[in-house]
């Protein structure tokens, strides 16, 4: 130590030293306190798009919850969207282009999924939708983006989703003006560890 | 050397000159200009007009516009923005330049003590924010139109961004798949259009409606960018993003990805053609499943264009042999061969 | 500033001392196992000088590329790197590894270790009064963790990354192309260069706050420390709280590449997105920690060479924490076009514009420091003036860019990097030569040539203003970033900009021959060369200051204190 830093009896080194290790440790502790919050912003910036709809989050309901929803007489404009990651031999597409829905009642859409491979592939779902301060008032009650789904070689498959359209939607204004929105779901193949 | 690019620089600059000198009523008269290239009964590639919908020489300002909001956008920097920040930087220099003559040793020997001088610290705060609010209110307005959504009935192309090259899906239309890769220098030459910019097939659009673009990424993050239509919206894998675009006139508008996508993230231009809503109407039924029907598609069973985005390893740019796509392969968990 | 009377200032005076302070340890120890922070701020420096060379010369290689359409000179590169001849993915690949590598040595080999590894551990210490850093040991851990990351950046250039070698994501490292996108070790490496370097610097941040806070001389309280040890501070305190972050996230990027997870790729329910704001979150704090230093020395100079105290010093350091504190709320306006919601546009575009007042007082306070003052025009002075007006240039064009709808058509363009370079290579690096130029005497005992200086000014101004204002120009043109061709309309003020590269070279090889001067012909400097106006406590020390400082601490004079 005697050559790093002021060696001599006259300067107040020795609690100082004491004093710096309590100081580092503490800012040491902010260093890991921002290093554990950079995880937490990753379940954090999930819980906070489904709260908010941010980035065009969708909504989840039961079959309970969905049917205390009073229908409005307005509808609205749904367009359906199905991708297919690279690399998954999939078909996958919406079976209606559109639908014209009654905004706060339930409506049921069809994809239809092909697996072209000669091989069982498990397959997720991620989606959104469009305009993505929609996602707040999109509401899904059953979808098959919940869980994964298996196909065998050559299966083709129906794959419904049931949702409704909040009617707060018409409430609020950076929305109430939205003539259509697209729910969009890309298919990704389940990673396999 | 050196003379040859001066001369070519200087007739650069004299065209950049008459381009910003045009104003829209030029635009117009230019439209109209545009040779008929189209034949009866079959669509064929418009020639593009010179400086319209694509970088000019030498130019030092924007493209010209050709959207409601490029034209306000553009009002908002020339008019407002350009105005401040050069007074700014100006003021700046001549108060720099100021107290280098004014309190230079020989004309100041005796330095002051002034350190502090409240009214004048407050000033400087305040009036800054009270320009930036100043700004605001345009930029708030631009802002807030650009998030205006489709009216009902407007047609929907997605774009799709592959390495390294663009689909535009036409859900309404039969849900054909446009796939447009760049055109090689001579080809681009020979058609009369710029190098780096061409394409092979364009994104054919109607002019004059409003047009909802949703954009998907199909491999990494691209970005679909047309500088004359003020239009930029990245193409994010699994999630579809939209935007209203709007052109005014007929007119084919170049535009290029503007995310890092990989090597050839240089080489995927776009190309917007614009057209009478006929002719646009002509070209959906000349491409292969397209169609002006119902687009609500009911039967399971009716045959369908699947959409590129659905057919795992889309044909797209004809690549060279290299060794990405095997690595691309090696990389992923080996599905069948291994 | 503070200044401290002579006579409370016994150090030097005393014979048995000074031969103790002096005392050297030998070359190995001194230079590679170094506890001592004017070594390792000289190791910094030298390090930061080296690794410029590497960043600028790559730069050349991009604006030789980029003088005429066309791809001319990637192929050769290629080639000469070992590729195979007439790959042309390989070749474009390259080009994508120079632009990664040129941002990232920039940022974190050049900018960062000159200005708080060099700068500021030479000079905090001494301004405090303090005999050293807190943790002088951890300080060299720090500068050797720099040095390992970029060997890790070099190594990661020779590894395969895709389409060919190396990182060539980005300095951004946006997912899904640094992880699905990118397969091959280089990108794993890139992404442990900056592991390695973001350890050295937050270990070099706990290291600043606890001296500053704990080892300031008797009489030195926070509101008198010079102002370039609250930027230094400030500084400290936003890499504490952003390159963690940015260690998470670039932690995950490497677990989504090697362990299958998901945290950036949709499959899984990841999302690419979270990576842009958890990088930004860093990244938009880390541009002010680039900028920050230079504000502080940029403040000493001009209170030098106007011989007057800083006009406004609260206002100055506040204005300073000010900038910090906004920084870390404004990260998405860089991410504007990723299809961010309206509210959230407009939130972060008014954020990003309240920036602009506090960078507003510190510009006029300078000119109000000068204001009344008695100024000498020594070198440093004419880098502080080009400075200000650079500075500002570059302030205006982010407060255009700040706006959400004016960026939909400037995003991603040479605007964008028009903007950047003004405030960083034409912002950071001016301050680095004004600190570089008012500083060398002291640091090294002999003078360095203000003619020799003072021409090095006017050449790398006008060249870094012929290489960077026409980038304005074709970025409103359209001219995307990260392009390695282009179509011939921007060809003008492409090759206009490659003149202006090959000027600020020329400034760069005067700057050399200012060294080359200076060890020829060791004119000795005197302690405090400045005379009249240098009030900070280095100048109360010979030049160059003793192997160990204050030994007795020094007593700050309560009446001369900075706030007076």
């Amino acid at each position: 130590m005697a050559q790093t830093i002021a060696p001599s009896g006259n300067g107040p080194n020795r609690p100082r030293m004491a004093q710096n290790t309590r100081t580092g440790l503490i800012f040491l502790g902010v260093a890991l306190a921002m290093l554990a919050l950079g995880y937490a912003a990753v379940p954090l910036y999930r819980m906070f798009c489904q709260v908010t709809g941010i980035d065009g989050t969708t909504q989840r309901a039961s079959a309970a919850q969905a049917s205390a929803v009073q229908a409005t007489g307005q509808r609205i404009s749904v367009r359906f969207d199905g991708n297919v990651a690279n690399g998954l031999p999939w078909t996958f597409r919406p079976m209606q282009t559109t639908s014209n829905v009654v905004i706060g009642e339930k409506a049921l859409a069809k994809y239809e999924a092909r697996n072209n491979a000669a091989r069982d592939i498990t397959g997720t779902a991620v989606f959104n939708v469009s305009p993505v301060q929609a996602g707040k008032y999109f509401t899904k009650i059953e979808c098959f983006c919940f869980t994964e789904q298996t196909l065998k070689p050559g299966q083709d498959v129906e794959m419904p989703v049931i949702y409704y359209v909040d009617p707060a939607i018409l409430e609020d204004p950076d929305t109430k003006d939205i003539e259509q929105i697209t729910l969009s779901y890309s298919f990704y193949e389940s990673e396999r560890l | 050397m050196g003379i040859r690019r001066a001369a070519q620089y200087a007739t650069f600059a004299g065209a950049a000159l008459m381009v910003s000198a045009g104003t829209a009523l030029a635009a117009a008269a230019e439209a109209t200009a545009l040779p008929e290239d189209a034949v009866v009964g079959g669509y064929v590639p418009m020639k593009p007009t010179e400086g319209k919908g694509m970088p000019t020489p030498g130019a030092i300002g924007f493209q010209e516009q050709f959207s409601p909001i490029g034209e306000y956008g553009q009002w908002m920097h020339n008019a407002v923005l350009m105005p401040i920040i050069t007074a700014i930087s100006l003021l700046v220099l001549l108060l720099l330049l100021w107290v280098v003559v004014r309190y230079r040793t020989k004309a100041n020997p005796k330095p002051s003590r002034t350190s502090h001088n409240t009214l004048i610290e407050v000033v400087w705060t305040l009036l800054p924010v009270l320009v930036l609010l100043g700004i605001a209110v345009p930029s708030m307005r631009l802002l807030a139109s650009q998030y205006e959504t489709a009216p009902e009935g407007a047609l929907t192309v997605k774009v799709t961004g592959y390495q390294w090259y663009w689909g535009y899906t036409y859900p309404d239309y039969g849900g054909f798949e446009v796939i447009s890769n760049m055109l090689p220098e001579d080809e681009a030459l020979a058609n009369g259009e710029p190098t780096q910019l061409a394409v092979d097939k364009r994104m054919v659009v109607p002019a004059g409606v409003p047009i909802r673009i949703q954009t998907i990424g199909a491999d990494v993050i691209h970005s679909f960018a047309v500088p004359s239509l003020w239009f930029k919206l990245d193409a994010v894998p699994g999630r579809l993003n939209e935007k209203v675009m709007f052109i005014e006139e007929p007119g084919v508008y170049y535009g290029q990805c503007m995310e890092l996508c990989g090597a050839r993230h240089g080489f995927m231009p776009i190309a917007v053609e614009a057209l009478p809503r006929d002719k646009f109407e002509q070209w959906v039924l000349e491409q292969p499943g397209g169609t002006l029907g119902e687009p609500a598609m009911t039967d399971v069973n009716m045959p369908v264009q699947e959409p590129e985005s659905a057919v795992p390893g889309a044909a797209g740019a004809p690549r060279p042999d290299s060794a990405l796509e095997e690595d691309v392969d090696a990389a992923e968990p080996a599905p069948t061969a291994a | 500033m503070a200044t401290t009377a002579p006579e409370t200032f016994p150090v030097h005076e005393d014979a048995h001392h000074d031969a103790h302070a002096d005392h050297k340890p030998a070359f190995f120890q001194r230079w590679f196992m170094s506890t001592n922070h004017k070594d390792i701020g000289t190791l910094y420096l030298i390090f930061s000088i080296f690794a410029a060379i590497v960043g600028g010369g790559i730069s050349g290689i991009m604006r030789m590329e980029l003088a005429e359409p066309g791809i001319q000179y990637l192929g050769a590169v290629h080639e000469f790197l070992g590729g195979a001849a007439g790959d042309f993915d390989g070749s474009l690949h390259l080009w994508n590894v120079l632009i990664t590598a040129h941002g990232l040595i920039m940022v974190f080999f050049v900018v960062m270790p000159a200005m708080i590894g060099g700068f500021a551990n030479w000079f905090v210490p001494i301004m405090i009064g303090a005999p050293d850093m807190a943790f002088p040991r951890m300080n060299n851990i720090s500068f050797w963790l720099t040095f390992m990351g970029f060997c890790s950046l070099m190594m990661s250039a020779f590894m395969p990354g895709g389409t060919g070698m190396g990182a060539g994501t980005g300095w951004t490292v946006y997912a899904p192309l640094s992880t699905t996108g990118s397969p091959g070790p280089a990108v794993d490496f890139g992404i442990f260069a900056l592991h390695l370097a973001g350890a050295g610097s937050i270990m070099g941040a706990i290291n600043f706050i606890t001296t500053i806070f704990n080892m300031r001389a008797p009489g030195m309280s926070l509101h008198k420390m010079p102002l370039f040890v609250w930027s230094v501070l400030v500084t400290a305190f936003l890499l504490l709280l952003a390159l963690p972050v940015l260690a998470a996230a670039i932690t995950m990027l490497l677990t989504d590449r090697n362990f299958n997870t998901t945290f950036f790729t949709p499959q899984g329910g990841g999302d690419p997105i979270l990576y842009q704001h958890l990088f930004w979150f860093f990244g938009h704090p880390e541009v002010y920690i680039m900028i920050l230093p230079g504000f502080g020395i940029i403040s000493q100079i001009i209170s030098t060479f106007s011989r007057k105290p800083v006009f406004g010093y609260l206002g100055m350091a506040y204005a300073m924490v000010a900038i910090g504190v906004v920084g870390f709320i404004v990260w998405a306006h860089h991410m504007y076009t990723v299809g961010l919601s309206v509210n959230e546009k407009m939130y972060f575009t008014a954020a990003t514009m309240v920036i602009a007042v506090p960078t507003g007082v510190k510009i006029f306070s300078w000119i109000a420091t000068m204001w009344g003052g008695s100024l000498r025009f020594a070198s440093p002075m004419w880098w502080a003036l080009g400075f200000i007006f650079l500075f500002t240039v570059g302030g205006v064009t982010g407060v255009v860019l700040a706006n959400g709808g004016i960026d939909d058509n400037l995003h991603d363009s040479y605007y964008v990097v028009a903007h950047f370079h003004y405030v960083l290579s034409l912002g950071a690096v001016t301050a680095m030569f004004a600190g570089w130029y008012y500083w060398f005497p002291k640091m090294f005992g002999v003078w360095h040539s203000e003619l020799l200086s003072k021409l090095q000014f006017i050449v790398f101004f006008v060249g870094v203003n012929t290489l960077f204002f026409p980038m304005h120009f074709l970025g409103m043109n359209g001219m995307p970033r990260r392009y390695p061709d282009y179509t011939p309309a921007f060809e003008l003020w492409n090759w206009v900009a490659t003149k202006g590269y090959e000027i600020m070279a020329v400034s760069i090889v005067i700057f050399f021959a200012n060294i080359l001067y200076a060890i020829i012909v060791r004119k000795k400097a005197e302690g405090n060369y400045w005379g009249e106006g240098a009030t900070t406590l280095e100048w109360t020390l010979s030049s160059p200051p003793p192997f160990h400082q204050f030994e007795t601490l020094p007593v700050i004079d309560d009446k001369a204190g900075a706030a007076h």
